[in-house]
């Protein structure tokens, strides 16, 4: 009985401040089921009627479905990139120690140091030069760089798996190459998780990047088309909340799906942080 | 002879990240420190070495000090508020309530999405026209007049402020969270039958337990913090004036729109100077505070 009270105490001093952190995307359903007048008069209140026009408008307008369509190809082609590289480059760290492997690990980590502020004005020159502006595949081979965290996070995983495994298997006349793919690969899932989680929540939502080295309308990314919207719908906030909506729809699938992996791999991440 | 071979197999697998990494974060580095010390301007293929005339330009440039002093105090100012808030916040999520899976994913989710997005949406409260949300509620409730949230710009400053603490606090909780669960339930056990009442329980047992939690999140604080661009650009474009302007806005109009790369990569060089100095000594110090409290 006495624990239950305090139960609810805590539930009644949560409830305020859960509402305000929650308002904001209140606000922005709300307003998308409303005209500009309505927005203008009552942007607080609930629609009087469930005015659809916004959708269909911003559906029309906006190429969303493609914007999504490069979205996901580029987060999917970077990650995988990121994921493939980091690992391949973890294996002969852990598994070939050394002079050197302890020097090409120094190197490596020293990514971690540099801001992409640091390399952006070489890198678009660069991009200019190879004429890797507006172009997908460009802003990947950008991307590929962060190969360094996965890098690191797969070490750390890597060093976990015991040294014997890889050298039953050289007995059994498996090479360097098929331990890889075959055996270590296969066992660095739970890290690989962690790594996609965080990599695709870094590229699906970076604006930096696409902004310096995307500029056609065909390749933009979905972040990209609401930085336009926005210049576009200027103050037509029910427009602009309509397209927040969608844009955030899948994010809130994601996150409603993965809630559990992305905590696990937060604390993955800062523990080895 | 036959070890030597294997070896070599292993390195094989090295390649394609250092091809990567080298070409694309490396040799963009080594440039810039290049650069910044010509007067390069991206057209003309000649340039001059100017040695370290882009840095002294950098103090004359009223932007770039707008810019820097701003980076630096939202740096400061959203590290201290949200870790003074995720810490309670975390406690508060680690009790047993009914609602607690509910708020944790209420206070989680804002972390999530793009900032950009997120920002744009506050200026929709925050705005000074009939729709700015804030406004209209000040007014029905206290009666207050219209406050200019995002043109004054102590005001804007604050509101970019609030903006990124809001999206980030619920992270941070989360992460001081995962931490407290890993705290065995026999220390508070052993508190409470020595008589320690709560409050004193977690100013001796939690808070210390969770110094390395304290910082790893401080470091992602401080080093996100200098490299904010997003909230602000999309609030208020770095105005009024220039007074939330960031680093990375001055790197990227200084240097990409207006093609002065020499003082452009002066920025970048002093900024991963500044990244590299404050990351040190935040990790060193509270490395040296978790071992004093433990």
């Amino acid at each position: 009985m006495e624990i239950n009270k305090r139960r609810w105490l805590m539930d009644i001093i949560m409830l305020p401040i859960g509402l305000l952190t929650f308002f904001p995307f209140y606000l922005i359903i709300v307003n998308t089921f409303k005209t500009q007048a309505e927005t203008a008069r009552n942007p607080i209140s609930w629609p009087k009627t469930f005015y659809l026009d916004n959708y269909s408008y911003v559906f029309r307008e906006v190429p969303l479905l493609h914007a999504m369509m490069n979205t996901t190809v580029i987060t999917a082609i970077s990650v995988g990139t990121m994921v493939i590289f980091g690992a391949m480059a973890a294996y002969p760290i852990v598994f070939n120690p050394g002079k050197t492997n302890k020097l090409i690990m120094t190197y490596l980590m020293a990514g971690f140091l540099i801001p992409f502020q640091t390399t952006l004005i070489p890198l678009f020159e660069l991009m200019t030069d190879f004429r890797l502006i507006d172009r997908l595949y460009g802003l990947v081979l950008v991307y590929s760089g962060g190969s360094v965290f996965v890098f690191f996070l797969m070490m750390g995983y890597m060093k976990t798996i015991p040294k014997e495994l890889p050298e039953a298997a050289i007995i059994d006349g498996c090479g360097t190459s098929g331990i890889f793919w075959k055996i270590i690969f296969p066992l660095l899932k739970p890290i690989t998780v962690t790594a996609i989680i965080y990599q695709t929540m870094w590229i699906w939502n970076d604006f930096l990047a696409p902004m310096l080295f995307l500029n056609s309308s065909n390749n933009m990314t979905l972040i990209l088309q609401v930085y336009r919207a926005k210049g576009e719908f200027s103050v037509n906030w029910p427009l602009f909340m309509t397209l927040t909506v969608i844009v955030l729809i899948p994010i809130f699938i994601f996150f409603i799906l993965m809630q559990k992996q992305i905590v696990k791999g937060i604390v993955g991440g800062a523990v080895k942080g | 002879m036959k070890k030597r071979m294997q070896s070599l197999q292993y390195q094989w697998f090295l390649l394609p990240i250092l091809t990567v990494y080298s070409i694309f974060t490396v040799y963009p580095l080594l440039k810039s420190f290049v650069l910044s010390m010509t007067d390069f301007n991206g057209i003309s293929k000649q340039y001059n070495f100017v040695g370290l005339a882009n840095y002294g330009r950098l103090f004359r440039d009223q932007t770039i000090i707008s810019g820097v002093s701003f980076t630096l105090s939202y740096a400061i100012a959203t590290t201290l508020i949200i870790t003074l808030l995720a810490i309670p916040l975390a406690l508060i999520l680690d009790n047993k309530f009914f609602t607690r899976n509910l708020h944790r994913a209420i206070f989680f989710f804002p972390s999530i999405p793009s900032g950009l997005l997120l920002a744009y949406v506050w200026g929709f409260i925050l705005s000074p026209i009939s729709s700015g949300v804030l406004n209209k509620i000040l007014k029905s409730t206290f009666g207050l007049s219209t406050q200019p949230w995002l043109s004054d710009p102590m005001l804007a400053k604050i509101s970019v402020i609030m903006v990124a603490v809001w999206a980030a606090v619920g992270w941070h909780a989360i992460l001081y969270l995962a931490f407290l669960q890993g705290i065995s339930k026999d220390y508070y056990e052993a508190a409470a039958i020595d008589g320690a009442t709560r409050l004193k329980q977690i100013r001796h047992i939690t808070l210390p337990l969770l110094a390395p939690a304290m910082t790893v999140s401080v470091m992602l604080l401080l080093t996100g913090g200098l490299k904010v661009f997003e909230i602000p650009f999309a609030l208020t474009k770095g105005g009024p004036g220039f007074e939330t302007y960031t680093i990375t806005q001055v790197i990227v109009m200084r240097g990409v729109n207006e093609g002065q790369y020499g003082l452009a990569s002066a920025m970048a060089i002093v900024f991963f100077l500044i990244v590299l100095a404050l990351t040190y000594f935040q990790v060193t110090v509270m490395q040296k505070r978790e071992e004093r409290i433990q």
